[in-house]
């Protein structure tokens, strides 16, 4: 395991460092900083002085080696936008999306792995059908709207929430509640695909002809079993919500990393963009790695 | 009773009525973005300038949209000759932590927002091409020179918050100290900004006495705050969510839309080509269905508040047949009328653009030219919009919306129809002169020119396809006695708020 540990994470270094030199030299493509920073009436001197202040006038492989100087030491650079080191804006940012996440993500799995391994023992019937149908919508629902619709009803209308912002628990439940709707859908879906194929096993019928009680079936012999798939996308929908809820984070107030890297996208902030991706993506093979370590632990079968 | 049951009840009740009169007394204000950096020499930035302007830090002078030019930290000022106006500042000011204003805090703001060492919109957007030099002559009084000279430089100083002669040239601030009627008293970053009350200021205090400002991208989220009373005032919002007639208001925003023509490129060379284009937009039909009712037919680059005006002037009728014309006898003559004619948008630029720059595209279409609608966003627009234009590119026509609420066309003609402005389409050396004229004329000769100059690019030169000089809303909770106005799109002065 350790090698194992060890491998991984040489690789995930590799690939951070591929994707901080791909993504520091694409971005300077992008256009020139000083035009998005000064009004679109300001002198081509007032430009120069802006590119000469934050080194843009460097040649390119000066300002790379000068940044990979700098990331050695834990210099992410400074944000031309917030004149506040790149790093600070970031975890800052991504203080408010891994809370986001994490709560999302426990939710949606804890309700998923529930519902779709009800779902699934009872296939074609009532409540599979109804549980199928309001999970297809949670799919396929665009998180936009559904942010807005719950805005008018919840807050304006009725009252009972805040509209957004992130003061209290109930600042809490529409985002949360929003993120939470397509990830379900998708998860209970493979939930439920995969414990059809387990409950359909030979081991399950015995088990069942042994008169082994339906929740003992379900949720100790089924759901281990059909959990390696599930994992797989619980995984890959953690980190689209790590990557940033942006939608979310822009319509509720949530200063997330999500927006934040948006932002600077559109701003040529290139250090923030470049912190952003490097904090995210850490972020990333750390779960990812989980991941493989719960493999493991859920099915002994697989040694590393 | 006994007289500490009455002292007890008595302080009970203080303390539930006076954090309700502090709610009374502020106000949540919602912006569309985060502010990035709070330094007063970058408040001519929209949010940054609703946040600081007038409520932190001060100008010399002050631009109301009725009286015209006011002091405010100068109290009167003097023309000296040679470039040099002389300004006597009020006496008796302090900034917010007790330093006294001076004549060398304003010498030291000129100073910073033309530091070779820091980037600060005012200076770049204001003071780009002079050179400005101040002799202090006492605490209350300062020479301030511009070279060359500016007739206008009152005007211009209404655009520069001054600073303290502490503050470093060579970094923003992160906590603005100014003589303003507020102070500065925190920022929890991507959260809110708070404001209170400055109990050392010159001048009248107002009847807000904290303000909140925080932070929401989303028009709908953020009307949604304003009709839930969570915000009291939301100073831009989309035409489709402004749908209460009680709480929203549109006002000129000083916005104005136009098509920015490039004058060297075939067919677009040709005066009858722009003459075509301009009739072919049925501008009408843009008013009160794409666009907000209350949005102007534009004649000039400037809002008809603006000193120089040529209220005469006419916008181009909506006339097919003769567009058609034109551009008949235009080919006639050998000019390529069906070169294929790039139309740059904007993307995001204002509500329902991509319908508008759509809509505009069918209209040139439908006389008979040949026009390709292209939308970028603002990093890739502006390489079309600003010099240097690329070699070989072709005929273009970029959308665009210019701003100034600042009272004078100086603030924009230069740059968008001389020769040597940045985002000019035209090379006419009689334009150039008028323009230089203009911009040192004063007084009713300064208007007088500018009117000439604003009527010789419409009709002799047709410079551009002017479109529309555009409305802003607001949105303003009832229980306030606020009136947005042209100013709300860069300023909002808490002082100016009342509550009923």
């Amino acid at each position: 395991m350790q090698a194992f540990l060890l491998k991984r994470f040489l690789l995930s270094a590799i690939s951070l460092i591929f994707l901080v030199v791909l993504v520091f030299f694409l971005i300077r493509l992008t256009g020139d900083p000083a035009s998005l920073f000064l009004p679109v009436d300001a002198s081509e001197e007032a430009r120069e002085k802006f590119r000469e202040i934050n080194g843009l006038n460097d040649p390119i492989m000066v300002q790379f080696f000068r940044y990979v100087g700098d990331l050695v030491q834990l210099d992410f650079g400074t944000s031309m936008r917030r004149a506040e080191p790149a790093i600070d804006s970031v975890l800052r940012g991504f203080k408010w999306t891994l809370q986001l996440a994490l709560i999302t993500m426990s939710l949606v799995t804890f309700m998923a792995i529930i519902i779709g391994s009800l779902a699934a023992f009872r296939a074609g019937g009532v409540f599979d059908r109804i549980v199928t149908f309001f999970s297809l919508i949670g799919a396929s629902a665009p998180d936009f709207w559904i942010a807005i619709v719950a805005i008018v009803i919840f807050a304006v209308n009725l009252g009972w929430l805040p509209t957004s912002g992130t003061g209290s628990f109930w600042h809490w439940i529409m985002p949360i509640s929003v993120l939470f709707i397509r990830p379900f859908g998708l998860i209970l879906q493979v939930v439920r695909g995969s414990m059809l194929s387990v409950l359909s096993s030979g081991y399950v019928k015995t088990a069942r002809a042994k008169g082994v009680k339906d929740n003992i079936i379900i949720f100790v012999h089924g759901l281990r079993n059909a959990m390696l798939p599930v994992i797989t996308v619980i995984g890959d929908q953690a980190a689209g919500l790590l990557n940033g809820a942006v939608i979310v984070e822009t319509i509720f107030g949530f200063p997330g990393v999500g927006k934040l890297m948006i932002d600077s996208i559109l701003q040529r902030d290139f250090a923030v963009v470049l912190a952003s991706i490097i904090v995210t993506a850490v972020a990333i093979f750390i779960m990812n790695i989980l991941i493989d370590i719960l493999y493991a632990i859920l099915d002994p079968r697989i040694r590393y | 009773m006994k007289f500490s049951s009455y002292l007890k009840g008595g302080l009970l009740s203080v303390m539930i009525a006076l954090p309700a009169m502090a709610q009374a007394n502020s106000v949540t204000i919602v912006l569309s973005e985060e502010l990035d950096i709070v330094d007063p020499c970058e408040a001519s930035r929209s949010n940054i300038g609703r946040v600081v302007l007038q409520n932190i830090a001060e100008t010399m002078t002050e631009l109301h949209p009725q009286n015209g030019l006011q002091p405010r930290l100068a109290e009167s000022w003097e023309d000296m000759g040679g470039g040099t106006w002389r300004f006597n500042l009020r006496k008796g000011v302090s900034f917010s932590d007790g330093s006294a204003f001076d004549a060398g805090d304003v010498a030291h703001s000129l100073a910073r927002i033309k530091s070779d060492q820091l980037s600060c919109e005012i200076g770049a957007k204001y003071f780009g091409g002079m050179d400005i030099t101040t002799n202090v002559i006492d605490d209350n009084t300062i020479d301030i020179t511009a070279n060359p000279a500016q007739p206008i430089l009152p005007l211009l100083l209404s655009t520069v918050t001054i600073m303290r002669s502490t503050e470093p040239m060579d970094a923003y601030v992160k906590e603005p100290i100014g003589t303003g009627p507020y102070t500065f008293d925190q920022y929890i970053r991507g959260m809110q900004i708070n404001l209170s009350a400055n109990p050392n200021y010159w001048g009248e205090a107002g009847s807000v006495k904290a303000a909140k400002y925080i932070f929401r991208s989303d028009s709908a989220v953020r009307a949604a705050m304003v009709a839930a009373g969570e915000a009291d005032v939301a100073p831009n919002i989309a035409l489709q969510d402004a749908t209460d007639k009680a709480m929203d208001f549109s006002y000129p925003n000083s916005e104005t839309v136009y098509m920015r023509i490039d004058h060297d490129v075939a067919p677009l060379n040709d005066v009858r080509i722009r003459k075509a284009l301009n009739h072919a937009v049925d501008r009408e039909a843009f008013v009160g269905s794409i666009l907000a009712d209350g949005t102007l037919l534009a004649t000039g680059m400037t809002p008809p508040s603006t000193i120089g005006y040529n209220h005469d002037l006419k916008p181009y009728a909506f006339d097919q047949a003769k567009a058609k014309s034109l551009i008949a006898a235009a080919k006639a003559d050998g000019v390529p009328v069906d070169t294929e004619i790039r139309l740059i948008g904007r993307i995001n630029n204002f509500a329902n653009v991509q319908e508008t720059m759509e809509a505009l595209q069918s209209m040139f279409n439908d006389v008979g030219l040949n026009v390709k609608l292209e939308m970028y966003e603002v990093a890739e627009w502006l390489e079309y919009y600003s010099k240097p234009f690329a070699d070989g590119r072709g005929p273009i026509m970029v959308e665009a919306q210019h701003d100034n609420a600042n009272g004078d066309p100086v603030f924009s003609m230069f740059f968008k129809y001389a020769s040597g402005g940045l985002q000019s389409g035209i090379n006419d050396a009689k334009l150039d002169n008028m323009i230089a004229d203009a911009t040192s004329a004063t007084g009713s000769t300064r208007e007088a020119k500018w009117k000439n100059t604003f009527k010789y690019i419409h009709e002799d030169l047709v410079g551009d396809v002017m479109l529309f000089h555009m409305v802003g809303f607001s949105r303003v909770n009832d229980r306030l006695d606020f009136t947005p106005s042209i100013r709300t799109n860069s300023e909002l002065q808490l002082s100016q708020i009342k509550f009923k």
